[in-house]
Formats: C-alpha cells, sequence, structure tokens
C-alpha cells in the first residue's frame, strides 16, 4: 500500500512550531486566543500522527526516509530531515496526544496568569521540538533536538521566574542534563570519525552494529562499541533523571504543573529511553554497556522508589516516582527486552500525565503541594479522585490497568535473564504501590484533622476544560495496556521487525499481582481512613526515614564535591589572575618606568653634573684601553 | 572596474568628511552623518557578499597597486640582476576567510553606530574616531600584504585608544594607557615576526632571470604562502649568489622564531592566557558600544590573524605545535570560565567567556583540518555578534540601572520583559544552544579535533559543561528571581534601543539555522589552507 500520511510527517512538528512563532512574534495581536492557537496547533498534530500510526499498523512496514543537505563541506555532510519507523510513529502519537491534552488543560490551570501568552508558545516550541527529535533520521539532528527540548523544559521550569526557587531549578535542570549531554556529545565525535562516510544516521549505524563480524569489518572494536554505548547512555541519563544525574527532574516540579505532566513525565524524560532504544544496536553489541544500562536502570528504580516513600510533596512523589519508571524502562533495556521498555514509556505515558494532571487540579483548589497539608481535603473533588485513583491503581501494576500489562512484560524478560534484577523490580513495584496508596490516602481519604491550618473553605471541582483531559488519560491508562499483553506478542512483533513469542509467565503475573496488592494494604494499613499513625512506624526507623526523608544527601554531595570546589578553585584563580598575572605585569610597566627615572635623573640639567659625569665617562673608556691592553697612542 | 574593496574599506571616511564640516553643538545631525556613515560599508559589504556568492567565486574579488618601492643597495648585487628593491603593496582581497569577517565587522559596527546613541558628549570627535576605527577594521581583514596589515592592524589602536581615554568610564585613562602599551607591544612582536617572514621568505625575483632581473623584497602574503609551500623551487628561483644577501631563508630556528612572536603578537591580541588582563580593563572601562566593536571585532583580529597570517605561512610549525595549540586553548577555555563562574560584575564575566570561547578558536586552529578551521572562523564571526548583543544589552542596562553588577541586580524580567528575554537568548546562543550561532561552531572546533587529539577534544567538552554554568548563573541572577524596589520604576525598552538588538539576534539565529552562510563563502580559502598544510607535511 501506498504511504499516504507519511510524506506529511513534516508537517507534525511544524504545526506546533508555527504556533510558537505566532505566539512570540504577534505577542499583542493574538494574546486573547494564545490557548486556543495552543490546543489547534497540538490537536492538528494529534490527529496527523494517529493517522500516520493507523497507516502504519494496517500496512507499510518500511522505513521512510527524506533528508536535505544542512552543511556540508570537506567530509562533512551534515543532513536535516525526518524517518519514519513504527517507533517514531508510536513515539509522535504519544507526545501529540498528551501535548494536547496539557494543552487544553492548561487553558484552565493558566487562566489566571497574564504571562499565558509566553506560556503557550514555549508549549509550541517544546512540542515542536520533541516531535523534531523523535523523526530524527541522524544523530546529529536529535542532539539538536535533544538540546532544543532541554532548553524548552528550563524555560518552563523557570516560568514563574520571580521564585527563587524557581529559578535555581532552572538551572540545575540545564547544567545535571547538559552533562549528560555531553557523553552524548562525545559519543558523536566518536561515531563521526569512526563510522565509513562520516556518517551518522541511524540506518548506517544499523548497518555498521549489525553484529559483531560487521562492526569489526569496519575497524570498531568491543571496547570502542562500549565507550559509545556508555557516551550515548550518558546522555540518557542526564535526560532521564537517571541515578546519579537524577537530582534535577524533582526539584523541576517549581514548573506549572502542566507541564510536569508533559515534559517531566510524559515525554521529554523519557527521551532518553528512546534514545537507547533507538541506538540499540550499539548497545546490542556490548554486553557491559548493556549491563551498565540494566544496572543503573535496576538501581535507580529501587532508589528513587525509596525517597518517594518518605516526601511530603505531592509532586515530588509523583516526580521520584517518575525516576523509578524511567529505571524500569533502562531495566529492560539493558535486559535486552526493547519492546518492553518501550511498552512501558508508552503506557507510563499516559498513567503517570494523568496524576500529574490530577495533582495538578488538586494542588489548583487547595493551593498547596504538602500532602499532610492537603490531609482528605482532595475528597470532595470526584472527577479527579477518580481519575487519580485509576492513574494510582495502574502505576500500581493492579491488573488488568495497563501499568500491570508493561510491569509483568519488563518482570517477565528480568525473570529469564537475571533473577537478581528481577528481584529488584519486585521490589520497586512493591514501594511503588506503596508510595502510591499513601499518597492516595492522605490526599483524598483521610478524615479532616481539626489542627491543619488553612481555610476551611469548600473546594470545587475544577473546571471541565481540566476534568476532560483527566478522563481521556484515564480512558487510556485502562486500556493501553491490552496492545501488548503476555498473550499477544503482535506489539512486539511491530516494533522490532522480528517476528516474536508470547512471554506468558504465570509466575510472573502472580507475583506482580499479589505484590501490587500487598503494597497497596500496607498503605491502606497505614494510611488509609482508619490507620495507624504514620510516626509510630517511621519513629521505630528514624534514622534510615531521616536518610530517605533527605534523599539520601545526593544534593548535599554534590554540592560538597562538585560545587563548592568549583566556586573555591574560581576564587583561588580570580586572586590567582588579579595579582600574580595580573601583578606581573604591573611590576614590569613600573620596572619599566622607574629605569626611565633612573635616567631622568641624571639629565638634571645642572652644568657640573654633566661635567662630573663625562669626565666618568672618559675615565672609563681610558681604563677600558688599558685593559683591552692596545695602548693608547 | 570598479574597486569595490577599497570603497568599502574606506567608505567610513566619506561620513568623517561630513562630520568635519558640521559645527560640533549640531549633535542630532552629527548622529544621523555618523550612523548613516557606517551603514555604506553595510551596504557594500552585503552587496559584495551577494556578488561573491552569486558569482560563486569565493577569492575572486581582489585589488592590487605597487604602492611604496624602497631602492636597496644595488651595487653589491650588480651583475646579477637589474635592480634591488623592497616593495610595499597595496594588496587587497576578501578571499579566504576575509568575506564572513568583513560582513560581520560591518554589521557589528553599524549596530554600535546606533547603540552609540548613549554618547552625550563630544558627539562629534566620537562619531570620527569610531568612522576611522572601522577603516582600521575592515583594511585588516582584507590586506593580503604583511605590511599592509600591519598598518591597519596599527591603524586601530589610535582610534580605539582615545575612545577609550575620552568617553570611557571613571579610570578609563588607565585603561586606554593599559591598552595601548600592551597592544602596541605585541604590534611590535608581529613586526620582528613579519620582518624575519620578509628577509627569509620575501625574496623574489621578478621579470626574466638573469641580469634583466628585478630582485624584490616583499610582504605579499600569496608569494610568501607559494614560496614556504614549495622550498625547493623556491631556492631555485634566485639567483645563484642573491642567496647570499638571504642568509636565513628556510631556516628551522628563524622558523620557529617566527612562530613565536606571531603566536604572542596575536595572543595578546586574542587574548590568550597569560596574555589577557589588559582586555579586562576595557571591557568594564570603555563605553559599551565601543566594547562592542572591542569585543566583537577586534579580539577576532587576533584570531585571524593567527591563521590568515600564521597558520597559512608557517603550516609546519603550526603542525609540529597543534598540541601545545590545543593545551592553550583548553586552558583558555577552562581558565576564562572558571573565572567568569565567579565574578560579580556582568562585564566582567562577558569578558572572561570571551577568553574561554576564543579558546575553541585555538581548538579548531589546532585541529588543522578543515572542519576544525571551519568551526574557529564559525566560532569568531558567531562570538561577534553574540558578545555584540551582549554589551548592546549591558549599555541599556546601565542607561537604565547605572551598574552592572551582578549581585546589586535581579528580577529585571518583570520591568524590562524585552531586554531580558534578549540577554537570555544571547546567553543561550554563548553556552552552545542549538538553532543558535555559537551551536555549530564549538561543534565543528570539536569535530575537527577529535579528528587529531581525540583526548583534547574530549576534555573540550567539558568547556560546554562550564559555559553552561555561568553563564546562567549571570543571567539568571540579573533577569531571574524577585524584583528589587529600586528598579520598579524601570522605563521599557524603546524601539531605538531594540533596532540593533533584534539586527544583531537575527544574524545570531540565522548562522544558527543556516551555518552555511557562513561556510561557504570560506570553503575554498580553507581548501586552499588545508592543501598547504598537507604539501607541508
Amino acid at each position: 500500500m501506498e504511504s499516504v500520511y507519511a510524506q506529511y510527517v513534516w508537517a507534525v512538528p511544524i504545526a506546533p512550531l508555527l504556533a510558537f512563532l505566532v505566539l512570540t512574534l504577534m505577542r499583542c495581536v493574538v494574546k486573547g486566543s494564545a490557548a486556543f492557537i495552543g490546543v489547534g496547533s497540538s490537536l492538528i498534530a494529534c490527529v496527523l500522527s494517529i493517522l500516520i500510526l493507523l497507516e502504519r499498523l494496517s500496512a507499510s512496514t518500511n522505513v521512510y526516509t527524506v533528508n536535505v543537505e544542512w552543511l556540508s563541506f570537506g567530509a562533512v555532510h551534515f543532513e536535516l530531515g525526518y524517518e519514519l519507523t513504527n517507533l517514531n510513529a508510536l513515539m509522535l502519537v504519544i507526545v501529540t496526544v498528551v501535548s494536547t491534552l496539557v494543552n487544553l488543560y492548561a487553558k484552565g490551570y493558566m487562566a489566571d496568569d497574564e504571562r499565558q501568552t509566553v506560556f503557550f508558545a514555549y508549549i509550541g516550541l517544546f512540542t515542536f521540538s520533541m516531535l523534531g527529535l523523535v523523526i530524527s533520521p541522524n544523530l546529529l539532528q536529535l542532539y539538536i533536538f535533544w538540546e532544543l527540548v532541554g532548553v524548552c523544559s528550563f524555560l518552563l521550569i523557570g516560568f514563574w521566574y520571580e521564585r527563587p526557587a524557581a529559578r535555581a531549578a532552572a538551572k540545575k535542570a540545564f547544567i545535571m542534563t547538559r552533562i549528560g549531554d555531553v557523553g552524548l556529545l562525545i559519543a558523536i565525535l566518536i561515531l563521526f570519525w569512526h563510522m565509513p562516510n562520516h556518517a551518522l544516521d541511524f540506518q548506517s549505524i544499523g548497518q555498521v552494529f549489525a553484529s559483531v563480524d560487521t562492526m569489526s569489518q569496519y575497524g570498531i572494536s568491543a571496547g570502542l562499541a562500549t565507550w559509545i554505548a556508555s557516551l550515548i547512555f550518558l546522555g540518557a541519563i542526564g535526560k532521564s533523571g537517571q541515578f546519579p544525574l537524577h537530582t534535577w527532574l524533582p526539584d523541576a516540579m517549581e514548573g506549572p504543573t502542566p507541564i510536569s505532566a508533559l515534559i517531566h513525565a510524559a515525554t521529554m524524560v523519557a527521551a532518553g529511553v528512546y534514545l537507547v532504544a533507538r541506538t540499540f544496536d550499539i548497545f546490542q553489541l556490548s554486553q557491559t554497556a548493556m549491563l551498565i544500562v540494566a544496572s543503573v536502570g535496576g538501581f535507580t528504580a529501587i532508589f528513587a522508589a525509596t525517597i518517594a516513600i518518605a516526601q511530603r510533596d505531592m509532586k515530588r512523589i509523583l516526580a521520584y516516582s517518575t525516576v523509578s519508571q524511567l529505571g524500569y524502562m533502562m531495566l529492560a533495556l539493558g535486559l535486552g527486552a526493547v519492546t518492553a521498555g518501550i511498552f512501558h514509556l508508552f503506557t507510563h505515558a499516559f498513567f503517570k500525565a494523568l496524576l500529574f494532571l490530577g495533582a495538578g487540579s488538586v494542588i489548583h483548589a487547595v493551593h498547596t503541594q504538602n500532602i499532610f497539608q492537603i490531609n482528605g481535603r482532595g475528597r470532595s473533588m470526584k472527577i479527579t479522585a477518580w481519575t487519580f485513583a485509576i492513574g494510582a491503581l495502574a502505576l500500581s501494576g493492579v491488573p488488568p490497568l495497563s501499568g500491570f500489562w508493561s510491569k509483568d512484560a519488563i518482570l517477565s524478560a528480568a525473570w529469564e535473564s537475571n533473577k537478581l534484577l528481577f528481584a529488584i523490580g519486585v521490589v520497586a513495584a512493591f514501594l511503588t504501590a506503596f508510595y502510591m496508596s499513601r499518597l492516595f490516602f492522605i490526599v483524598f481519604t483521610r478524615a479532616k484533622r481539626v489542627h491543619t491550618e488553612g481555610t476551611d473553605s469548600p473546594i470545587h471541582e475544577s473546571p471541565a476544560v481540566m476534568t476532560i483531559p483527566l478522563v481521556v488519560l484515564a480512558v487510556l491508562a485502562v486500556v493501553a495496556g491490552f496492545v501488548y499483553t503476555p498473550f499477544y506478542s503482535g506489539f512486539e512483533t511491530w516494533i522490532t521487525g522480528v517476528a516474536a513469542s508470547d512471554h506468558t509467565n504465570v509466575i510472573v503475573i502472580i507475583v506482580s499481582t499479589i505484590v501490587a496488592l500487598s503494597g497497596i494494604g500496607l498503605g491502606y494499613f497505614i494510611y488509609g481512613p482508619n490507620g495507624v499513625r504514620e510516626d509510630r512506624w517511621s519513629n521505630v526507623i528514624k534514622p534510615l526515614y531521616h536518610l530517605v526523608e533527605r534523599k539520601y544527601y545526593v544534593d548535599e554531595l554534590y554540592k560538597l564535591f562538585a560545587v563548592y570546589p568549583l566556586k573555591v578553585l574560581g576564587k583561588v584563580l580570580d586572586v590567582f589572575d588579579r595579582y600574580i598575572i595580573d601583578g606581573i605585569v604591573r611590576y614590569t610597566a613600573s620596572c619599566t618606568v622607574q629605569f626611565g627615572k633612573l635616567f631622568t635623573r641624571i639629565q638634571n640639567g645642572q652644568l657640573q653634573s654633566y661635567g662630573l659625569l663625562s669626565l666618568y665617562g672618559f675615565s672609563a673608556l681610558l681604563l677600558l684601553l688599558l685593559l683591552l691592553g692596545k695602548g693608547l697612542w | 572596474m570598479i574597486p569595490w574593496l577599497t570603497l568599502l574599506a574606506f567608505s567610513p571616511l566619506v561620513g568623517v568628511l561630513l562630520l568635519s564640516l558640521v559645527p560640533s553643538d549640531r549633535v542630532k545631525l552629527l548622529r544621523c552623518i555618523g550612523i548613516a556613515a557606517s551603514l555604506l560599508p553595510l551596504l557594500l559589504a552585503f552587496f559584495i557578499y551577494a556578488y561573491v556568492n552569486v558569482e560563486g567565486q569565493g577569492s575572486s574579488l581582489t585589488e592590487r597597486y605597487n604602492w611604496i618601492a624602497i631602492p636597496l643597495n644595488i651595487e653589491a648585487i650588480q651583475p646579477y640582476v637589474q635592480s634591488w628593491a623592497f616593495e610595499i603593496d597595496y594588496h587587497l582581497s576578501i578571499g579566504g576567510l576575509s568575506l564572513p569577517l568583513v560582513v560581520m565587522t560591518a554589521i557589528v559596527t553599524a549596530m554600535a553606530a546606533w547603540a552609540s546613541l548613549t554618547i552625550k558628549q563630544r558627539v562629534k570627535s566620537y562619531y570620527i574616531w569610531f568612522l576611522l576605527l572601522e577603516v582600521g577594521m575592515l583594511g585588516v581583514f582584507m590586506a593580503r600584504d604583511l605590511f599592509l596589515f600591519f598598518l591597519f592592524f596599527e591603524w586601530t589602536l589610535v582610534p580605539m585608544f582615545f575612545l577609550i581615554g575620552i568617553w570611557g568610564f571613571a579610570k578609563r585613562e588607565k585603561a586606554a594607557n593599559r591598552f595601548l602599551v600592551y597592544n602596541g607591544l605585541g604590534s611590535a612582536l608581529l613586526l620582528v615576526a613579519f620582518l624575519i617572514l620578509t628577509v627569509t621568505a620575501g625574496l623574489a625575483v621578478h621579470g626574466d632571470a638573469g641580469a634583466s632581473s628585478h630582485l624584490v623584497y616583499s610582504g605579499d602574503l600569496e608569494q610568501m604562502i607559494r614560496q614556504l609551500g614549495d622550498a625547493q623551487s623556491f631556492v631555485n628561483t634566485l639567483p645563484g649568489p642573491a642567496s647570499s644577501f638571504n642568509p636565513f631563508y628556510l631556516s628551522e630556528a628563524w622558523r620557529a622564531t617566527a612562530f613565536i612572536l606571531l603566536l604572542i603578537a596575536f595572543g595578546i591580541k586574542l587574548p590568550i592566557f597569560p596574555f589577557h588582563t589588559w582586555m579586562l580593563r576595557v571591557h568594564v572601562e570603555a563605553p559599551t558600544p565601543v566594547v562592542m566593536l572591542h569585543s566583537g571585532v577586534l579580539l577576532k583580529m587576533g584570531a585571524y590573524g593567527l591563521i590568515q597570517f600564521g597558520l597559512a605561512i608557517l603550516p609546519q610549525s603550526f603542525a609540529s605545535w597543534s598540541t601545545v595549540l590545543a593545551i592553550i586553548g583548553l586552558v583558555n577555555i577552562v581558565y576564562g570560565a572558571l573565572l567568569a563562574y565567579v565574578q560579580k560584575e556582568l562585564r566582567l564575566l562577558l569578558a572572561y567567556s570571551s577568553i574561554s570561547h576564543m579558546g575553541f578558536v585555538l581548538l579548531g586552529i589546532a585541529a588543522m583540518n578543515d572542519i576544525g578551521l571551519q568551526g574557529a572562523v564559525l566560532q569568531m564571526v558567531s562570538h561577534g555578534f553574540i558578545s555584540a548583543l551582549f554589551f548592546l544589552l549591558v549599555g541599556c542596562l546601565l542607561e537604565r540601572t547605572g551598574t552592572s553588577r551582578i549581585d546589586e541586580l535581579g528580577g529585571l524580567a518583570n520591568r524590562l520583559p524585552f531586554l531580558s528575554a534578549l540577554l537570555l537568548l544571547a546567553g543561550l546562543a554563548s553556552l552552545g544552544l542549538p538553532g543558535l550561532s555559537g551551536f555549530m561552531a564549538e561543534l565543528l572546533s570539536l569535530l575537527g579535533l577529535y579528528g587529531q587529539l581525540p583526548w583534547a577534544a574530549i576534555a573540550g567538552g567539558l568547556g560546554i559543561i562550564l559555559s553552561a554554568v555561568y553563564v546562567l548563573r549571570g543571567v539568571l541572577a540579573i533577569t531571574y528571581g524577585p524584583l528589587d524596589m529600586r528598579f520598579a520604576q524601570l522605563k521599557g525598552t524603546q524601539a531605538v534601543e531594540a533596532l540593533p538588538a533584534v539586527v544583531l539576534t537575527f544574524a545570531i539565529i540565522l548562522i544558527g539555522v543556516l551555518p552555511a552562510v557562513v561556510t561557504i563563502p570560506i570553503e575554498q580559502g580553507i581548501e586552499r589552507m588545508i592543501h598547504i598544510i598537507q604539501a607541508g607535511r
């Protein structure tokens, strides 16, 4: 079948770009209709990407690529273009669907903000960049958009620029991710010089790294492949908030909540996972790199989940949950289960966006993010509460919601290849269920205690423009999982292009269900309407609880070992520059001046001293002649 | 044949002439003339850019006239040749690396002339010096004779000295003195280097060989490159005994001496650590439109000279010193970045960031391949626009708040959204955001360097992290955060100020989106240079 819509892939990112340009350049003209432009442009992109996805589902599985020369001289041939694969098509739909819903939601959430136009412009720029990233046919273009989504994230985290916390968070997000970005950049440098014809496109990479034989045929050693893969993964670590570069993501919650849902839950942070999946050929050839990916992913999954247990800020809990779930995806990729990883990315995008938007809905109503201050007041928001419950259950992995299926896919992969990682995955799943039920029960079901400060004015449900996205996402959170169940593997074949067998594993299904339910049960036991007081158990393990509550002091360690040394070094060099380098210059200059002054003194205009000087000079000459022994006459 | 290049280089003199006819109290008219006169070379530069690109010949435009001929002692060499002389040609060309730099200079100067509306005193003499400075800068980027280049190079010092010394801030005189002495020292070294080169490699026989030929010493760049590129045939062209009048040619020791002198001379201008302290004062004390020119254009003269009059003439020396160059570049990048990180004065932060950014130019040169050199030139052009934009904005800031100290400013995005947005954009360009001009420059520099010295390129990646650290620290401290009550009454940006900022922003974005606008015109020139380098190996 002919590709009808595939040739219009370029239009998908262009729509939000136009929205951005219009909103930026004609700010005064379009002031009132900013939200309309935002929603409209992303809706166009969304409809088009769904059409493209449907087309690819029905027939063509060939890769569709268009390239235009961008910069060319000597050996350099940089191209820009777009490429459509099944993975890309799926990503396009994820991004545009979430973006459209978030735009719609933001119309309500940001209704009172006077810088609405800027907000929607930034979202437009972000959506453009994210879509550009997804359809990049080569690593350089991917890197360009990779940086652009980073800067959009930065701008939106710091959207409320007057808050010092937002400023700090924005700066931190940019710098932390940039550390990872440099890894990716160096990987590009290496690839450029070692790939045949300096090619950086994914198809060539796929050919060269097809197998160990082809790789060595092109003169790339196994060690080099490990380095390339690890450096690419460093980029993914930064973007996807993996340990140890995860600290920016929870802080990024200073941004408006719709942004947290779009950028810091559903799309941009998943770009790291996408990047690894896209360059998976390189990873596959390096056992070491795969082990690194799996270990970092597994460790992050459990590490962030433990932190999430003790946080008090609703959005931060969700942020640590995101970090943990991204770790899950990385774990899957490290185990070689690309489809499972992508599948979890897919389901996670919906239920985590749902959770964030739900949290935003609550925060919008009660004006606090502290769950103990909310303390059950979310109860009167029926739609928000129910949809949030669905999201929480999906995230906890309760069958048959979407999160269960994607987690099951990852756990079955782990079961087969590495029992330790399986155990880690199970513990992380338990913790996830536990902190989500803690969050839900405290925010939505707790009995109102008298001592909570703040007004007891009635809490109203958010307007329809905010609840509709919640409902849509809730539906997606329920059904998205049926794409890829243990009993149907068509999705895997579609994504990887290789025929796959079903991965039915009854043990895993049973274990993960039990784990999810027991996590929720424990949460209910402690935080439910009739639960025990929290301090009772947190007092029991006080030092440990404190460690977790303070996020293992990672921020403090960074401050101690990176920020302060840099500052001290800078200060020391500043003194060095001022007094040593410039001092030498000044000293040289003053020497010259002094030297000059010395001879000025001789020119004092007194005849006697001139006479004396002449006499000295004459004697010196005579002496010289005598010493040289040539005789006077 | 119209001498376009001469017209371009000297077109600002029209303004100087007109200005001298207007009485000095007609301030408005003087400003109009000053700005209009800076638009003249801008139009010519655009025309030449379009012309050269449409014709598709990078080095098609060149002008050459015999200018000065000093006869030398003919008796010493009588039986072999008919005459013996030292000649300086008036030789301008737009080939090589010149075109993008000339266009950049014309744009930045015109914008700086516009930004000079903030100058309130002695407007007439200000604009006269300003336009004279432009002549020097344009001349530097087009001269193809060592001595003509040197003359233009020196020419820029005088107007600059007065512009700093008369219209600067509190310690202006000291800064102007420091500028003149330090750069004068650099020029002295440059002159020595050029003399060494001329004496050793600038000798050529014109006319038929034998008794009727003319023996000429000259600083002709093309000839020098040719002769040093093919040493053996150079020796063969000389009449036998002539070599006795030229005892140094091709000697290793002289070559190394010339290289080191050139490195220091251009290194002072660039600036290379540890010869940078003079430019810190200029950044702080000079009036902001002059800093736009200084940071935007004058620093590039060092980088340009290093490539066009260093690398092209002495490729072997550069090749054998490439590791050292890369290390110097890395030191510049890291040292500049660390110092920029702790500065409390925005202008000093930007000065140190210039040092850091110029490090990438050195990395590009150390790469010794077309990718690295393209990166170096892109970095020169890009940094020219970015730092001009920065100082334009700093000027607007100083006008309003009276300070550019980071710790005294804050939250300006509230009162000055447009200015803050552009400041942020300049910052993002400076830290190498794709889509803006700095990205491709730094990428190409590192990419080229990786082909030569992988470890150095990886270390250079560190600079990319550090630049984000210091740029964001400075820019966010000023624009983000709560608004200080002192600034609650600030006036927003006016259209008059906005125009040059918009033009510079447009240039930054254009190069970021289409880096080919810079790379295509210099492609031929760089190809030739690479050819020379490879032939020298």
